[in-house]
């Protein structure tokens, strides 16, 4: 089976923690969704409650990239 | 807190809000590829300004390149040619027009010819035939060799001096000699000593495919020959034909001719699809104030030197129309004229699926006029792009993301800081002030100060309205939330006793003026009638008074405010974009939210106008004057000695609203206002401050996230910078903020920033 597809991907490495749950983030599987267009990414995800987190860089990077992109379409 | 329904992407298909030919007739009046007078009126069109261009640059290679594009035989035109372009040199109405034909000469004679001739090229399969000789059976030979024909000469002379000699008396010797070489030079066959007889012709005839005759020839062999001069071609005998005098007439007339061989060697009807030929007229505007030197550099008999006739093509002004380029930021930024940049925005509108490239230009200009008052014909970028974007809007294909910060905060205005209230005492008012959104949100002393000053000086009772007018929504291309907006002020206008409105801004009056029954006067007008109140703040020195976009094409306004600043004192400084051609700050059309870059240096532009002081009649133009570091005034603070001191960002915009109309509800109606106090402590860094600003993330939205880390607890904790980071989806964004706890109950907002796209947590 061919290797599911993601668009980015972040490893916390440790280095994030999730306040509530008190456990590190770790990689997991999440979804960005913007005019009904969809996109798997990898991102540092909370294990047990599922906070999903879009660090800056990103932000304003590649995701305002493909919002604009995707604005024009 | 209110919403904008982000666009989905289904397709949507709906009537344009602008047609085709509504936009055809628009783009039409921009005059800027209406060919140059000289090239208009010559029959063979040179790209006469393109030459000079190159001469005056001393690149005659590249001048006779364009020149041999019309002229086979260079020499034999620039000797002989009646040269139109030089009655028509626009020059002609200030002094000497330039001496073109001269010029040409000199380029025909000291231009190095490019060595990529037409000796490679595939020829066609197609042969053609010139019987005769003189100047048309010449030009035509030049221009079939040129269009890759075999071309065969039948003539009597016997050899190749003598026919190039015939109808070419004028030629001096060196340039007989120039000529002939270069008639050598050509891949055409001659067949010499012929007695062009009509048994000859007939018997000759049928071996080519294309058959041309100089006009002698032609009635020589056929009594009966007529020729249609548009195509230079006997229909009934098929024969391509010579026709008038002079060598003008030959040249064009070769012309002419080689365009129907081209149609009769492809069995077409050499009637069809032959495009513009000869001279025309020209709608190009040109401004002759740029005209330096009036008189020709004299013209020696031998003709110009090199030197001389460069010298002599530097006097060529380049006509072109670049007047909105020339004052408009937005034009220059896109470096596109408007013709067509314009129909590049239309056909942005009309792509269903696909890029829609265009959106960024249709969203950056500032809708203010400038364009039409500066161009000779008005053309009206302004109507374009808002006619592109409500058509945007109507098909569902306009992106939320440029507008939606200003229209929450139209939202805003008309919502939570709204306020419609008579004056105490009153029922009904004789008056509204209308001061603008813009002006609560920046100078919102000065507004209460106007208030208060009106109140005790007008009688009937004058009653306040904060809100937005809904140039907000109107310039967005929201055609439904404009008309909705402006129902909403009708009615609350109607609650007051439909008063007089007292605009403060010449925007909002403009507006307005779109409400039929709505009385309109501005509070400009009110003060020269009432006189200056008590405490006005005299500027004796000069400023630059800055005319608003709102005012363009209102005199009174204007006259108005000048006034005004009369009587405060100030000597005022006016510029050639004064008054009706002023440009637009960067805030009209939203372009300061869509596109900050074009918005910049609409601000820029505004101020490389003068190095004095800026007063303004528009708190827009106010803000972005003192964002820049300029002295900025507008005239109400002068009015009413109110100073609203250094710009506000864009949260103090909101806050200030709200607080002014908090303030005026218990201050002056006696009613009660929530409390606006937040239960734990918040402060910001300088650089979340700044960068707040620059992204355009509200207070309201950090409160929002705090508020949503209270309840939840939900943040993380990067090890690395030692932040806490939360987040919250508010509309159409999330917005995240990386704080630090502070004192007992506070917190420090270090960074925040924001995204559109939603995400989620996948399964698997």
């Amino acid at each position: 089976m061919a290797a599911e597809k993601n668009y980015y991907t972040i490893d916390p490495q440790g280095k994030l923690q999730c306040v509530k749950c008190g456990v590190p983030l770790i990689k997991g599987k999440a979804k960005f969704m913007y005019l009904d267009n969809g996109f798997p990414v990898e991102l540092p995800v909370c294990p047990q409650c599922g906070f999903v987190y879009v660090p800056e860089e990103l932000a304003l990077g590649k995701v305002l990239s493909v919002e604009r992109a995707l604005e024009d379409k | 807190m209110s919403q904008i329904q982000e666009r989905g992407s289904t397709h949507v298909y709906k009537v344009n809000r602008i047609s085709k030919e509504e936009m055809d007739s628009m783009v039409e009046r921009c005059v800027y590829e209406q060919p140059p007078f000289c090239s208009a009126a010559c029959p063979l069109k040179l790209d006469t300004r393109a030459m000079l261009k190159a001469a005056a640059e001393g690149d005659f290679k590249k001048a006779l390149l364009l020149y041999e594009k019309i002229a086979p035989f260079p020499l034999i035109l620039s000797q002989g040619c009646e040269a139109p372009c030089e009655k028509a040199c626009r020059l002609c109405e200030v002094g000497d027009g330039v001496a073109v034909r001269a010029i040409e000469a000199a380029v025909a004679r000291f231009g190095e010819r490019s060595k990529l001739g037409g000796v490679f090229r595939t020829k066609k399969r197609k042969t053609t035939a010139i019987f005769g000789s003189g100047l048309f059976a010449l030009f035509l030979a030049g221009e079939l060799e040129k269009k890759a024909y075999p071309v065969t000469v039948f003539c009597e002379e016997p050899d190749l001096e003598s026919f190039l000699h015939c109808e070419t008396a004028f030629l001096d010797e060196e340039a007989f000699e120039l000529e002939a070489r270069r008639l050598q030079g050509k891949d055409i066959q001659f067949v010499f000593g012929c007695e062009l007889s009509p048994d000859f012709f007939a018997e000759q005839r049928a071996a080519f495919d294309v058959v041309c005759a100089s006009e002698a020839v032609a009635k020589r062999v056929y009594l009966d020959a007529v020729c249609i001069p548009e195509l230079m071609f006997c229909e009934e005998r098929q024969l391509v034909m010579g026709f008038g005098e002079g060598v003008m007439a030959a040249a064009f007339g070769a012309k002419k001719a080689a365009l129907t061989v081209d149609r009769l060697a492809q069995k077409l009807d050499p009637r069809n699809t032959r495009g513009s030929e000869g001279a025309v007229e020209s709608r190009l505007y040109t401004d002759l104030s740029e005209a330096e030197t009036l008189s020709r550099v004299p013209l020696p008999a031998a003709g110009y030197t090199r030197e001389q006739a460069a010298e002599e093509a530097k006097r060529c002004i380049q006509c072109h129309c670049e007047e909105c380029l020339k004052s408009c930021a937005y034009l220059k930024h896109y470096k596109k004229h408007p013709g067509l940049l314009a129909k590049e925005i239309y056909n942005n509108t009309q792509i269903i699926m696909g890029d829609h490239q265009l959106n960024k230009p249709m969203n950056a200009c500032s809708l203010c006029g400038q364009c039409t008052v500066v161009c000779p014909n008005g053309f009206d970028m302004a109507r374009v792009c808002s006619g592109a974007r409500r058509n945007m809007v109507s098909t569902d294909k306009m992106p939320l993301a440029p507008h939606e910060f200003a229209l929450l905060d139209m939202l805003f205005s008309n919502e939570e800081a709204f306020l419609c209230r008579p004056q105490p005492g009153y029922e009904r008012c004789k008056y509204v002030f209308f001061p603008g959104c813009q002006a609560a949100a920046i100078a919102p002393a000065t507004v209460r100060a106007a208030y208060e000053d009106l109140c005790a000086r007008l009688d009937g009772g004058v009653a306040l309205m904060l809100g937005c007018c809904g140039a907000i929504c109107d310039w967005a291309g929201r055609y439904e939330m404009y008309d909705k907006t402006k129902d909403f002020i009708d009615r609350e206008l109607a609650k007051l006793g439909d008063p007089i409105v007292i605009a403060g801004c010449p925007t909002c009056k403009k507006e307005l003026s779109e409400h039929e029954s709505v009385q309109l006067t501005g509070i400009w007008d009110v003060l020269l009638e009432l006189g200056l109140p008590e405490g006005a703040k005299k500027l004796e020195r000069p400023v630059a008074l800055h005319d608003s976009c709102g005012a363009r094409g209102d005199e009174q306004v204007q006259g108005a405010v000048r006034t005004l600043c009369g009587e405060l004192g100030c000597e005022l400084v006016d510029t050639p974009y004064s008054g009706d051609r002023s440009p637009c700050c960067g805030y009209g059309g939203l372009t300061a939210y869509a596109n900050r870059e074009v918005a910049q240096e609409m601000t820029e532009k505004c101020l490389e106008r003068s190095g004095e002081a800026y007063v303004s009649y528009c708190m827009a133009c106010r803000d972005r004057f003192a964002r820049q570091g300029r002295e900025s005034h507008h005239v109400l603070e002068l009015v009413y000695g109110t100073d609203a001191g250094a710009p506000p960002d864009i949260s103090e915009k909101r806050y200030s609203r709200l607080t002014l109309k908090n303030d005026l509800l218990r201050e002056i109606w006696q009613e009660e206002t929530a409390e606006m106090k937040l239960d734990y402590e918040l402060t910001y860094t300088d650089e979340a401050r700044r960068m707040m600003d620059e992204r355009m993330i509200l207070t309201a939205d950090v409160i929002a996230v705090l508020d949503g880390f209270r309840e939840t607890g939900e943040a993380i904790l990067d090890s690395d910078t030692g932040l806490l980071i939360a987040r919250r989806r508010v509309g159409n964004a999330t917005f995240w903020v990386a704080f630090t706890r502070g004192g007992d109950d506070g917190y420090v907002v270090h960074r925040a920033y924001s995204h559109r796209m939603q995400v989620v947590k996948r399964e698997g």
